[in-house]
């Protein structure tokens, strides 16, 4: 599981130190742009006369006077959808990127189970993850502007924790995917889609009240962002963090049962459905022929 | 299972949804033999190797992999087998050597570095090359020396020439050869019928997914029809070789060559031209193709 786990890594430390690199710059300049826009006369008032359904849609806009409110807008609110194009292209093409290559055959020939390579990748994948919010989290707490912001280092840490729960969530459901669907490009897509649907979903229902109860059902409902500032739910962090143990457990007893498909070959075995197709097809060139005589 | 036995398998079936890849695969390989398993594409050699080890499980039927059923404990047979696919695929981003390292990483760090070293110079492979820099053959050999670096006891090789230039080739056989003086069953695919001659001690065939026959190489090379063409030292009536049995006059020019074609044995012919000045003869080799032709039509003659 070591080597798999280390594999891993190796593998990702590209795009770790890239996503690295993008937060730690995007951080460092909201970081020193705090107290000027504080400085701002008339912000709050400027605010409050935008329309009332984009304030709604991106959350409460006036908070950015506080710390909290601040890092809500700025940084929390998106960053599920931000850092979520990694978790969700990495997680469906975590242990399916190397079947479709063609070389998970030579890995799963080496004395090593199943469920050592499962775990081996995903604690990987969870890793790469924590690695990232972790540089994340330090970029808000290292710089001197920082200060300025009056919040402990504790405070700063609270809202990386529901982020990272709905990142591994949403990467998790990806792999799962990947290991039903076809193709990992279809279940990075679907995973991807979900979330950018969920996000969107949660800022309608801001602005209509009648989609309230269809979020409730998404998990998105349940991050919290920058208000984990003041405490966490959790409640919250703990069903999150429960859907992603479930949606593993799944992904891992379908690799156990499924066979390897050999590179380039797509398998989707719907037999209700490809028995229907078969049959309409047939059906259609029955009324053809018919038709002809 | 006796002792003897590196791998059995009875009546192994697997399907891919309507299509039969493996409709009854009764198969075994005696320890220390090399055994070369033949079939045309898609006949079912693949789906049979990567059923041994697990990486697919069969619908139906046993098979048992030097005493161990791989579905039970696949890791204990994957410890004791070297593989080689037939589409050999590898991380382009890695050289040679780190390539290797994360194999050997995955076999719990119990291989011999100085018997990889020997094996790649051997083949004459750079470990430093980053791989997607390496042409088929000497990614090739990068699979071959993975297959063989633990020293297994078995070795399962899908198409381990292809790729190889012809000195390379007779490297790999050689290795192959050596392997089995130290124990090592060896069971391979190949479309090579040369190759299967050269280091193969017994011969499957696999047609539709069912064995259809076992036996020696010779005996499957004689089952084809082979041409020999003979240059004579002299001007020759060469009439009476067309009346030797299994043997038929294609043509001849001036009485000092000839083109025959010959089936079975070449006792006959041979005792038949010593009373003939020959200079030089020559015969093609039935190509696996060919082999695979006489073998059907013999089969399709015997169920008429």
């Amino acid at each position: 599981m070591a080597a798999e786990f280390k594999h891993t890594l190796r593998r990702l430390r590209g795009q770790i130190s890239g996503w690295s690199i993008g937060l730690t710059l995007y951080s460092v300049m909201m970081v020193s742009l705090y107290g000027s826009i504080q400085e701002i006369e008339g912000l709050t008032e400027m605010l409050q006369s935008y329309p009332p359904e984009l304030l709604a849609f991106f959350g409460n806009l006036t908070a950015i006077t506080t710390a909290q409110g601040y890092m809500d807008v700025y940084y929390f609110s998106y960053m599920t959808v931000i850092i979520g194009i990694f978790v969700v292209s990495t997680g469906a093409s975590l242990i399916v990127g190397d079947e479709e290559k063609g070389t998970l055959d030579l890995i799963l020939s080496q004395p090593v189970s199943r469920t050592r390579l499962f775990l081996g990748r995903y604690l990987g994948l969870v890793m790469a993850v924590t690695l990232i919010l972790l540089i994340g989290w330090l970029t808000w707490v290292l710089p001197p502007g920082s200060r300025d912001m009056g919040l402990t280092w504790v405070e700063f840490l609270r809202p990386f924790l529901p982020l990272w729960a709905e990142l591994l969530l949403f990467g998790t459901l990806a792999l799962f995917l990947s290991l039903v669907m076809p193709a990992s490009r279809a279940a990075g897509m679907t995973a991807g889609g979900l979330l950018v649907a969920n996000f969107l979903l949660v800022g309608l229902a801001n602005i209509n009240q009648d989609l309230q109860r269809a979020v409730e059902f998404t998990p998105l409902h349940y991050y919290q962002g920058g208000s984990a500032i003041d405490g966490l739910n959790w409640g919250w962090l703990a069903g999150l963090l429960a859907g992603s143990l479930v949606l593993m457990l799944l992904a891992w007893w379908r690799f156990q049962r499924r066979d390897i498909r050999l590179g380039g070959e797509r398998t989707w075995k719907l037999p209700a459905l490809s028995s229907l197709l078969r049959r309409r097809s047939t059906s259609g060139q029955q009324a053809q022929g018919q038709a002809r005589s | 299972m006796n002792q003897n036995q590196a791998l059995i398998t009875q009546g192994l079936t697997k399907s891919y949804g309507r299509i039969r890849a493996l409709r009854g695969v009764d198969l075994e390989v005696q320890r220390g033999e090399i055994l070369g398993f033949l079939g045309p594409n898609g006949a079912g050699k693949t789906t049979t190797i990567r059923c041994l080890l697990d990486l697919i499980r069969p619908d139906s039927g046993t098979l048992r992999v030097l005493g161990i059923d791989p579905q039970a404990d696949p890791v204990a047979v994957r410890a004791r087998v070297g593989y080689l696919p037939g589409e050999l695929s590898l991380e382009a981003n890695l050289r040679v050597e780190d390539q290797l390292k994360y194999y050997e990483e995955l076999r719990g760090n119990r291989t011999d570095s100085k018997h990889v070293r020997a094996l790649a110079k051997r083949l004459e492979l750079d470990l430093t090359m980053p791989i997607r820099n390496l042409s088929k053959g000497n990614k090739q050999k990068v699979g071959v020396i993975q297959a063989l670096m633990h020293r297994p006891e078995l070795l399962l090789l899908d198409e381990p020439t292809a790729g190889l230039d012809p000195l390379m080739q007779q490297e790999v056989y050689r290795l192959l050869k050596e392997a089995r003086v130290e124990g090592t069953t060896v069971f391979f695919s190949s479309h090579i019928i040369s190759e299967v001659e050269a280091i193969a001690s017994r011969v499957a065939i696999i047609r539709q997914g069912v064995i259809v026959e076992e036996a020696e190489p010779r005996h499957l090379v004689n089952m084809a029809v082979r041409r020999l063409h003979v240059r004579f030292g002299e001007k020759v009536d060469p009439g009476p070789l067309d009346r030797v049995e299994g043997v038929s006059l294609v043509s001849q020019s001036n009485g000092l060559h000839a083109t025959l074609q010959v089936s079975g044995d070449m006792d006959n012919l041979i005792k038949a031209l010593a009373n003939f000045p020959v200079s030089d003869f020559d015969i093609e080799r039935p190509s696996l193709e060919e082999i695979f032709l006489a073998y059907y039509r013999t089969a399709d003659e015997e169920v008429d």
